[in-house]
């Protein structure tokens, strides 16, 4: 059993885990209860499972939860504290999701290429998040505002 | 923007005290009670009991007004779908409408009340008219109650809107809230009159669903969201073969809760996986990652039967390919196996048509296993007080089935059992199954804790029950004008119905053949058959059923005969088609698509059209660099009737949806099995498009009629997308590279890479 002190949204807490590689993903969900962060594939392939660590976007289900101690973890949930990250106002204003199981992941994806600088067609090239209710089009409208 | 949320609601809170004639009496207000047809995959409508209820409209002293319904939301909106015609009747902003998430209820007279399957494209179709009259006859309740109190009986002389009612002669007015109470009292019509179509403030027009605010900021709570006080996680182990089955339960490992065996339960999976298999074991423990771990490394032996040797695509196409000319026709009374050849339709005399045919076209076309692969995996939480109550929430498409089970299960009377329908991360079909439920309940009635069970990807995608494969041969003739003699049409596919246990008539699975049968062509002659395939791995219903599997074959079969006879493949179809709603999809879709403008230097144009759930859709597709292993999809247009338009937008995102889904199944979907164990395990093996290669997709849809009947079946939209995509992409591929392709998917070793 491992101590794990971690930075998620701004708050600080201290989590318990048998093994110090268990997955953020699972920290985030089973131990903290943030359940905005989603399982996919367990694999790195779908990217629902995107949070930004240091503001990069990474795969929280491959990324070890010891190796977050002393980052800042932003997820959905932290994004914004009233969906008023352009984004965020751009998926609503777009009503891109449908399902909205991949669009937690697919919007930090997105925030990450904003806070890299990017914009536009450039994020389109970087979010790479698979949506299988194809939410795609939409996207690609949203995107434009940003 | 609305600033309404759907919430959940459990089953037993929806227990009211039925009043005389669907009306009660709730605390400050009133509510109307009414029931919407309940639709399945088994049979188009469900007979009701009189009394029986499955929706509730409350309007509050507070001015509330709440809808809930059982239908689940899984991203077709279908919710927001049903609010908005309510609204429009009931005279009120569709903003103000709370949605509220039913479940099954038991308060019926009937043993088993009434949910509403989420199936089948139905929840606005079937409930079109439900809304509308339920909006119309609170309206006019309410309205009696201020006419009332304001002591003025003539109707003529109050108008409504957005929930006020204005007396006009002196300009009283009494919102719903006031009168509510009142009208609780009241008798209400059996009928009101409806607003005409001509003067329709929402129905038509694109409003914001209700639940996307919650999907922007990760508030929506999905089934695998679930949790609670003292809650376990499980992780399903199955046999890797279908038809395994565990030798003994081994040991739990250190660290684990318990090791559950779980069973299969009668009616929620099939073919290989029979009644009372234990195919499963649950490791139980306190996360799901260490959980998951344990389970992974757990040693477990499996009896596989000696036919799971057989379990593998060479064979299932064997038997397919001897079916094409060996099947033994039904027999009325007889035991029709497996194999058996049901005739669904037969006009004059194919056979002789097509030997006498100036020109004949004999084509076999192949479709594999696909998987559902919903975004969110297969999960359900269950809390478990034995002898004394269940609760349990899952992402179901059939809360009903799933109150079903878990009274089978728990020998529980139905009032000490609650259902929570989830939000839903994807359902296409396979959350219609309970199978996946009916292990979870296992297990929390087996630790006697509360407990959420989830089924990692890797056994999402090998032990779904998947949509069928096809063996598919048409043959045709042509006269020397270009007419068609003679249709010939025999699919060989596993039954979905079949693996139910539902009794198949002369004209077999009428699932299967969908798509296939009742053709508008003006065909001279025709003859469409169907045959059980043997294969036992489990088929289920995937997004557009039978429509995905045959509309590939007809169409397909539709632009050789054009190439043959020399024809454009739009106005070949256009001269056999005579009914006009089919005729105006035809030519809106290739008015949208440019068909009669040559397309850019390097691409080429593929049509098609067919039905599924009363709407007719055709789709132009547009490719371009074409390689061994890759194609573009530069664009897609796609015209549809559903004959009323409720949410433009909402029809535009779903076809948009539809379109990407038969574009990932044509292009890589397939599952392939070797002695009985799926292979395709993950993503990786099961590629998807990712959002560079989306195309263009632009949609029409055919106005609404002037003013509309209800006697004219109101189309389905959430999986019309699917079943014209492939065809008109393979009649694409075929214009661009004089290659044509009978067997999906177009490229069956693509990977997709990790990140």
């Amino acid at each position: 059993m491992s101590t794990l002190q971690l930075n998620v949204n701004g708050q600080n807490y201290t989590v318990n885990v048998s093994n110090p590689d268990m997955p953020l993903l699972w920290v985030l969900r089973d131990l903290i209860g943030l359940t905005g962060t989603k399982y996919g594939c367990g694999i790195e392939v779908c990217a629902a499972c995107t949070v930004l660590i240091d503001g990069q976007p990474e795969h929280s289900c491959v990324f070890d939860a010891s190796s977050a101690v002393g980052k800042k973890v932003m997820t959905i949930e932290g994004l914004s504290p009233d969906s008023s990250h352009p984004a965020q106002k751009a998926w609503v204003a777009n009503q891109v999701p449908q399902c909205g199981y991949c669009q937690s992941g697919m919007l930090m994806s997105v925030a990450g290429a904003m806070k890299a600088g990017h914009h536009g067609n450039e994020i389109l090239s970087e979010v790479k998040n698979l949506c299988v209710c194809g939410t795609y089009q939409r996207i690609r409208q949203a995107v434009q505002y940003l | 923007m609305s600033t309404t949320t759907l919430e959940s609601r459990s089953s037993r809170k929806n227990e009211h005290k039925i009043g005389r004639r669907g009306f009660l009496a709730t605390a400050g207000g009133f509510t109307l009670t009414f029931l919407m047809p309940e639709v399945t995959r088994l049979s188009e409508a469900e007979g009701a009991t009189p009394g029986q209820v499955n929706a509730w409209l409350t309007i509050g002293a507070d001015e509330s007004i709440t809808l809930t319904v059982g239908s689940s939301e899984m991203g077709q909106g279908s919710f927001s779908g049903l609010a908005q015609i309510l609204a429009e009747d009931l005279m009120v902003d569709y903003a103000r409408i709370r949605g509220v998430q039913g479940g099954p209820t038991m308060s019926n007279p009937a043993p088993v009340g009434t949910a509403i399957n989420t199936v089948g494209s139905s929840v606005t179709r079937t409930n079109f008219w439900k809304m509308r009259d339920a909006g119309a006859i609170a309206r006019e309740t309410l309205v009696q109650a201020a006419m009332n109190q304001i002591g003025d009986p003539v109707r003529g002389n109050y108008t409504v809107n957005n929930g006020v009612i204005t007396h006009t002669p002196d300009g009283v007015t009494r919102t719903y809230g006031q009168v509510a109470p009142d009208a609780a009292a009241l008798t209400p019509p059996s009928t009101a009159s409806l607003v005409p179509d001509d003067q329709f403030k929402l129905i038509g027009k694109t409003v914001p669903r209700l639940d996307i605010p919650s999907k922007v900021n990760g508030g929506a709570k999905y089934g695998l969201d679930v949790r609670m006080d003292g809650m376990y996680y499980a992780v399903i182990k199955h046999s890797p073969s279908f038809g395994g089955t565990l030798a003994f339960t081994p040991a739990k490992p250190s660290g684990m809760l318990a090791v559950v065996p779980t069973r299969v339960i009668a009616g929620t999976n099939r073919g290989s996986e029979a009644t009372g298999n234990v195919n499963a074991v649950a490791v139980v423990g306190s996360n799901t990652w260490d959980t998951w771990q344990a389970a992974k490394s757990l040693r477990v032996t499996w009896n596989l039967p000696a036919s799971a040797s057989s379990l593998n695509n060479a064979q299932f196409q064997a038997d397919a390919q001897a079916l094409l000319t060996s099947a033994a026709p039904y027999v009325a009374g007889g035991a029709n196996p497996a194999g058996t050849l049901y005739t669904v339709e037969s006009i004059g005399s194919v056979n002789d048509a097509i030997a006498g045919s100036a020109k004949s076209i004999d084509v076999t076309y192949s479709l594999p296993y696909v998987a559902h692969a919903c975004m969110e995996v297969l999960n359900c939480t269950v809390n478990y007080v034995a002898g004394v109550s269940c609760e349990i929430w899952a992402p179901t498409q059939s809360s009903k089935a799933v109150l079903q089970l878990a009274m089978t299960l728990t020998g529980l009377p139905s009032t000490a059992i609650n259902v929570h329908t989830m939000y839903l991360g994807g359902g296409l079909g396979r959350k219609a199954e309970v199978d996946f439920v009916s292990e979870a309940i296992q297990v929390a009635m087996a630790v006697n804790k509360p407990v959420k069970l989830m089924w990692p990807r890797e056994e999402d995608f090998t032990r779904d029950q998947y949509r069928p494969m096809a063996l598919i041969h048409a043959r045709a003739g042509l006269d020397n004008s270009g007419n068609v003699t003679g249709w010939s049409y025999r699919n060989v596919s596993p039954s979905i119905l079949g693996q139910r246990g539902a009794p198949l008539g002369a004209k077999g699975d009428s699932q299967g053949i969908e798509g296939a049968q009742s053709l508008p062509y003006n065909f001279g002659t025709r003859l469409t058959e169907w045959v059980s395939h043997p294969s036992p791995i489990p088929v289920g219903f995937w997004r557009s059923v039978g429509a995905s599997v045959n509309t590939f074959g007809v169409e397909s079969m539709m632009d050789e005969l054009a190439a043959a006879a020399g024809a454009d493949p739009y106005t070949f179809r256009r001269a056999l088609l005579t009914d006009p709603r089919w005729i105006a999809v035809l030519d809106a879709a290739a008015t949208l698509g440019n068909w009669n403008t040559p397309p850019p230097s390097g691409r080429a144009r593929g049509i098609a059209i067919g039905t599924a759930f009363n709407s007719i859709v055709a789709e132009v597709v547009e490719i371009s660099q074409v390689t061994t292993t890759s194609l573009k999809v530069n664009r897609v247009s796609c015209a549809i009737d559903c004959y009323v338009s409720v949410n433009p937008g909402s029809i535009q995102a779903q076809l948009q949806g539809g379109i990407v889904h038969g574009m990932n199944a044509a292009l890589y979907g397939k599952q392939n099995f070797v002695n009985g164990a799926a292979q395709a395990k993950n993503f990786n093996q099961s590629r998807m498009i990712r959002l560079q290669e989306m195309p263009q997709i632009d949609i029409s849809i055919i106005p609404n009629p002037a003013a509309a009947s209800r006697t004219t079946n109101i189309g389905g939209v959430g999986e019309l997308g699917v079943p014209t995509f492939a065809p008109a992409l393979a009649n694409a591929y075929f214009k661009l590279t004089g290659t044509r392709v009978r067997t999906l998917p177009f490229f069956p070793a693509a990977t997709m890479g990790g990140l």
